[in-house]
């Protein structure tokens, strides 16, 4: 269980990210964050991985605090916690194996992981994970020659390779075309299911918020202003997240795709 | 239907290379004419050399600063004429400017002077002429930096956008001009880079070509070194250190501040350094 | 209407800025102070034409290659090409794990990069000469010297442009690796070293070029290679020998640099 317990998080410049948060997550659950860009949902995430340091009240992970995680304790929180992001962020030049095993970093010893010499039990975790997400056909091919959607797969089964209990997904399909971006919503998804992962998402689109998100937690100034379900989020409660009329940009628009239409 | 498994690729071609430089590395190290047992005297060595040469003698400081100032001149001057050189050779050389023929000529003409270090041209041709004395070292750098110098030229010159060249000849400008202000513009605050990190090489055999007699701190460092007056060498390495950081530090400064003005994309000098083509990009 | 434009709307011309002037100036006078015979080299060119009459029978010897003298050459020729390859592998391999030393990316704190930077620069500033002057004084004449001050000069060489590459990459894949847990080294080995292989694999051959460039001068001070041999038929004024050993050495260095600007092509 995920708990943030007045959490703050305020920058050296003196933006307020996050304000006095208080929210709590129960395993398995599948939540969306929406709020304009700024308004604290990169954050949020990134404060319970510490990748982005609290300035204020903690953050309890599975009963540990992420603040007072020393060096050695955050890297076995990390290796809890999978990470996708906007970006992607794989290593273009090595193939799409080597990016996966990087989620086994953290169970490899030191002159293993210099020299690559990955555990055949590792191998397999990695070789599977791509199979969940359907792309294991090119894991050999360097992911450089991917798509956007199939490197932000390839993402995915980084995250979880590390056999994650939860995983953080930072505006996963920003990058990505309408049809391209369900098939990866639905993959995490089907993830979140079958595995019963608690999965966090931050995302930029409306629609996609509300046909995905079991729960959906709004962010305006760094502070919680909406937590409800997908099927009570409607246009006023986002206008209230958003605090102003929403526009064409605040919605994919594109209806979801039948099988036939898939390229990604 | 789930995907099959691909194969493992094989590293053969990867493999070879690193196998041949690994029998080129062994063959080097084992053939090479050293007694390992001398590595074993290298610490006490050292250690002897170092601890006499601490603390410096600080009224050596009268010899070693004047001899490195007149390094940095070497260097200064050395690569003025260096770039000066460089600029027709550059043009010269760069297959889009001159002809096809002229340009390769010149490109062997401007490899052939740089493989000479400026040692070597100071010995073989610049103390002849000019004698022993830091005007021999000067032009010895300048020739050398010439080479290097006109070589990264003409890259530069050959990576340009053709669009301003052709704007100047369409406007009706004669060969010069065109060179002047159509091709120039867009290298020069890239060449300007090469001149400073060329300036700041040049310290360094300006410090040491003293050491055959053309001129500089090179002939205190192998004098105090050769005689072991270590206090003495102690002071002048340090000199020279310190005369070549600061330089590095200035010419580092100039050089981010150009680059942070200029419109065309510069690279680091590392990629330029590895592949002038590349700094076009 | 009028027809004129006010003139009022034409921008006043950018004055120069006073750096610029200043750093002309500088550049001026630094120039003219070098050139003199007071206080700089003393260049005067009109004597300098006049010595080139001096300098003629020496070069007319220069061109006439004494070729029964080839056979001397090949052993210390060989000599060289050893210490600049051991140099450069022992050195390219040292400047590997000191470059995440020095670089932003990588580094794990501020004081950790700056004295890292520091110690590099200093490495720097001493000439590959001035090292095989060192190293002859420690362990006597012969390759070693040589090798080991090879393997300095490539430390200061190619950690310097390496950790300039490692500061230019995509910072993406490092906070990947570290959302997943894991250390530092295996951040630098999987996250940072794919990103920037090619690249060192491309300064190491471009600091094999300069050792072998370097190797042939410093046998000048004993530290093996060909600069021994250099020196003496210098010093006894052989011209015609001292004309077969360079033009031994342009064609080696020559070669080297053809085969190494070819793979190095075909890395980046």
């Amino acid at each position: 269980m995920i708990r943030f317990e007045h959490a703050s998080v305020t920058y050296p410049g003196g933006v307020h990210a996050l304000k006095d948060l208080t929210l709590e997550i129960p395993d398995g659950q599948m939540l969306v964050t929406v709020g304009l860009s700024g308004a604290g949902k990169s954050t949020l995430i990134r404060a319970l991985n510490g990748l982005v340091p609290l300035t204020g009240g903690d953050v309890i992970v599975d009963g540990i605090s992420v603040r007072q995680a020393n060096g050695k304790q955050l890297r076995e929180l990390r290796s809890h916690m999978g990470m996708i992001f906007q970006t992607f962020n794989l290593v273009k030049r090595t193939s799409v194996l080597n990016n996966v095993l990087m989620g086994r970093l953290h169970a490899t010893g030191s002159w293993r992981s210099l020299l690559g010499w990955y555990r055949p039990e590792d191998i397999e975790i990695a070789m599977q994970a791509l199979e969940r997400v359907d792309i294991v056909e090119k894991a050999y091919v360097r992911a450089a020659n991917l798509s956007g959607g199939q490197q932000q797969r390839v993402g995915i089964a980084r995250a979880l390779a590390q056999e994650p209990t939860i995983l953080l997904a930072d505006e996963p399909v920003a990058s990505l075309d309408p049809p391209t971006s369900h098939v990866v919503m639905r993959d995490l998804q089907r993830i979140n299911r079958e595995l019963g992962i608690t999965t966090i998402v931050n995302l930029h689109f409306l629609d996609l918020a509300k046909i995905y998100g079991e729960r959906i937690v709004g962010l305006r100034a760094g502070e919680l202003v909406y937590d409800g379900t997908g099927a009570q989020a409607d246009e006023h409660v986002f206008r209230d997240i958003y605090g102003r009329s929403l526009t064409a940009d605040d919605l994919m628009g594109e209806a979801r795709p039948t099988p036939a239409s898939i390229s990604a | 239907m789930p995907a099959q498994r691909p194969q493992r690729p094989s590293n053969l071609k990867r493999n070879l290379w690193i196998a041949s430089a690994a029998a080129l590395f062994l063959w080097a190290s084992l053939t090479v004419d050293v007694d390992i047992t001398d590595l074993a005297s290298l610490p006490a060595g050292l250690w002897a050399i170092l601890s006499e040469m601490f603390p410096p003698d600080p009224a050596y400081l009268a010899n070693a600063v004047p001899q490195m100032i007149q390094s940095i001149q070497m260097a200064w001057l050395g690569t003025i004429i260096g770039a000066a050189l460089s600029l027709p050779l550059g043009f010269l050389g760069a297959k889009n400017v001159s002809s096809g023929l002229v340009s390769s000529i010149l490109r062997q003409f401007l490899n052939a002077i740089r493989a000479f270090p400026e040692l070597i041209l100071a010995i073989a041709i610049f103390i002849p002429i000019a004698g022993l004395g830091p005007v021999a070292g000067t032009l010895a750098i300048g020739v050398h930096s010439a080479g290097t110098l006109g070589k990264l030229t003409a890259e530069a010159i050959e990576g340009i956008d053709p669009g301003p060249v052709e704007a100047a000849r369409a406007v009706g400008g004669r060969g010069l001009q065109v060179q002047r202000w159509g091709v120039l513009p867009q290298v020069l605050p890239e060449l300007i880079g090469f001149w400073l990190y060329r300036f700041e090489i040049n310290i360094r055999a300006g410090a040491v070509l003293g050491v055959v007699g053309a001129g500089g701190i090179g002939f205190l460092l192998d004098q105090t070194i050769k005689f072991g007056r270590w206090p003495q060498a102690g002071t002048t390495i340090l000199v020279v250190i310190v005369a070549t950081i600061v330089v590095d530090t200035i010419s580092g400064a100039v050089r981010r501040r150009i680059i942070e003005g200029a419109d065309v994309k510069i690279m680091p000098e590392a990629e330029v350094l590895v592949d002038p083509a590349l700094a076009a990009r | 209407m009028t027809a004129a434009a006010p003139a009022s709307r034409r921008p006043a011309k950018p004055r120069r800025s006073p750096f610029v002037s200043v750093g002309l100036g500088a550049f001026v006078i630094i120039t003219l102070i070098s050139l003199s015979e007071e206080w700089g080299i003393g260049l005067d060119i009109g004597s300098l034409l006049e010595d080139i009459g001096r300098g003629l029978p020496i070069i007319a010897q220069l061109l006439d290659p004494n070729w029964d003298f080839l056979p001397r050459v090949i052993e210390p020729l060989i000599e060289t090409f050893q210490i600049a390859v051991v140099a450069a592998f022992i050195g390219c391999a040292v400047a590997l794990p000191i470059t995440f030393f020095a670089a932003r990316t990588t580094v794990p704190n501020r004081a950790t990069l700056a004295i890292s930077r520091g110690i590099l620069s200093v490495v720097r500033a001493i000439p590959d000469f001035l090292y095989a002057l060192i190293f002859v004084a420690a362990v006597g004449i012969g390759p070693l010297p040589g090798i080991l001050a090879l393997i300095f000069f490539n430390v200061g060489v190619v950690a310097k442009l390496l950790s300039e590459t490692v500061d230019a990459i995509d910072t993406g894949p490092i906070e990947a690796a570290d959302a997943a847990g894991s250390r530092r080294t295996q951040m630098v080995r999987w996250a940072v070293l794919p990103q920037v292989l090619p690249n060192y694999v491309a300064f190491s051959l471009y600091a094999f070029e300069l050792n072998v460039r370097a190797s042939t001068v410093l046998g000048f001070v004993g530290a093996g290679g060909i600069g021994f041999l250099l020196r003496t038929q210098y010093q006894f004024l052989q011209w015609s020998n001292v004309s077969v050993i360079i033009i031994c050495l342009f064609v080696i260095v020559f070669a080297i640099e053809l085969v190494s600007i070819r793979l190095r092509r075909r890395l980046v």
